[in-house]
C-alpha cells in the first residue's frame, strides 16, 4: 500500500516544482510604476539646452549610425527614431559550458548556445519646458537572441529559439549620450 | 446486417453534412453589444487640453515609463503602438494602441487599447493604471 503511493508523492511533488518555475505574468503590474521606472528612467533620459529639436534628433540618428546601427523608422514630428543592428552573440563562455557538458554527459547532450542577435535603439526627444529651449533625450536598448542547435540525448534541438531582453548596462547608456553631446557641442543633463 | 450498415451510413453522411453547413449571420451580428460598450468606457478617458502634439508626446513618455517599447508613431493620426516583455518572463508579450483624438476644441479624448500574447486584455483595472501613469506624465509635461 506504502509502495503505491510513493510514485504518486514523486509526481506531485515533481509537478510543483515545476508549477514553481513559470511565474504567470499579471498585466495589472505591467502597467503600474516600480522603483526601478524611476531609476530606468534616468539611466536612459538626459536633457540639452537647445531649441533646435531637429538638430538634435538628426545628430541623434548620426550618433547611432556612428554605433553601427541602421535608423528603421523615424517620425519627426514626435521626435521618434529606431534602429536596429544585427551582430554574432558567440561567447567563449557558452562554448567552454557547452563542451563541459557534453564531456560529463558522456556525449549524450549539447546544449544550443546563443548565435546571433539583433540589438535595438528606441530613441524619443520631446521638449520640456513651455518654451521649448530645453530638450528631452530618451534611448532603450533591448536585444533578441537566436540560440544556435544542440541535442539532448537523441532529441534533436533545432535552431532558432530566441530570447530577449532589455540592456540595462549604465555604461551603454553614458556611451551614447557622451558620443551625443559632443555631436551637438551641448553639455547633457541628468534629471 | 447489411440494412443495418446502410443505416449507420446514412446517419453518419447526414452528420456530415450538418457539420459543413455554416449558421447563418445573425442581424445583429455587427450591432454593438452591451460588452463592447463597457470596454470602450473604460478604455477611454478624455482630458482638459487643447494642445494634441503635447499629448501624444505624453502618451509616449507615460509607456517608455512603463518600460514599454515605442514601436510606431504616426503624428497626424494620433496613433501610438508599443510593447513590452512581461518581465522577467520574457515569453510573453504585452502590446498597446493609443489614439489620441481632439473631442472639441478645450477636450482630448484618449484610448488605449491593451493585448497581453494576442489576447485582448479586458480588466478595467488595467487601464485605470495607465491613465493613472498617464496623468502624471501630462502633469510633468504641463509645468
Amino acid at each position: 500500500m506504502m509502495r503505491g503511493w510513493a510514485p504518486v508523492a514523486t509526481a506531485l511533488l515533481f509537478s510543483s516544482q515545476l508549477a514553481g518555475c513559470t511565474t504567470p505574468s499579471d498585466p495589472i503590474e505591467l502597467f503600474q510604476l516600480t522603483p526601478e521606472s524611476a531609476i530606468n528612467r534616468a539611466m536612459q533620459t538626459r536633457l540639452f539646452e537647445t531649441s533646435d529639436q531637429t538638430e538634435l534628433l538628426s545628430a541623434s540618428a548620426a550618433v547611432l549610425q556612428d554605433l553601427g546601427f541602421q535608423v528603421e523608422e523615424s517620425v519627426q514630428d514626435v521626435g521618434f527614431l529606431r534602429a536596429t543592428k544585427e551582430r554574432s552573440a558567440r561567447q567563449y563562455g557558452q562554448d567552454i559550458g557547452r563542451f563541459l557538458i557534453f564531456v560529463l554527459s558522456l556525449g549524450h547532450a549539447i546544449i544550443p548556445v546563443d548565435l546571433h542577435q539583433k540589438i535595438a535603439a528606441v530613441l524619443v526627444e520631446r521638449p520640456v519646458n513651455p518654451d521649448g529651449t530645453r530638450c528631452e533625450v530618451r534611448i532603450v536598448f533591448y536585444r533578441v537572441i537566436w540560440k544556435g542547435d544542440g541535442h539532448a540525448d537523441r532529441q534533436y534541438i533545432p535552431p532558432g529559439e530566441q530570447h530577449m531582453e532589455m540592456l540595462r548596462d549604465a555604461a551603454l547608456y553614458q556611451q551614447f549620450f557622451a558620443k551625443l553631446s559632443k555631436a551637438v557641442f551641448l553639455e547633457p543633463f541628468t534629471l | 446486417m447489411r440494412r443495418a450498415w446502410w443505416g449507420i451510413l446514412a446517419i453518419a453522411g447526414t452528420l456530415f453534412v450538418q457539420g459543413c453547413e455554416t449558421p447563418k449571420p445573425t442581424q445583429d451580428l455587427l450591432a454593438p453589444t452591451e460588452a463592447q460598450m463597457k470596454m470602450r468606457s473604460f478604455q477611454t478617458r478624455t482630458f482638459d487640453l487643447e494642445d494634441r502634439h503635447l499629448a501624444m508626446r505624453a502618451v509616449i513618455a507615460a509607456l517608455q515609463d512603463l518600460g514599454f517599447i515605442i514601436e510606431r508613431a504616426n503624428e497626424s493620426l494620433g496613433l501610438v503602438t508599443a510593447a513590452r516583455f512581461a518581465e522577467p518572463n520574457y515569453y510573453d508579450v504585452v502590446g498597446i494602441t493609443v489614439t489620441v483624438r481632439q473631442e472639441t476644441k478645450e477636450r482630448m479624448m484618449i484610448r488605449a487599447n491593451a493585448i497581453h500574447n494576442n489576447k485582448p486584455i479586458e480588466d478595467p483595472k488595467v487601464y485605470q493604471n495607465f491613465f493613472a501613469t498617464l496623468e502624471r506624465s501630462l502633469f510633468v509635461s504641463k509645468t
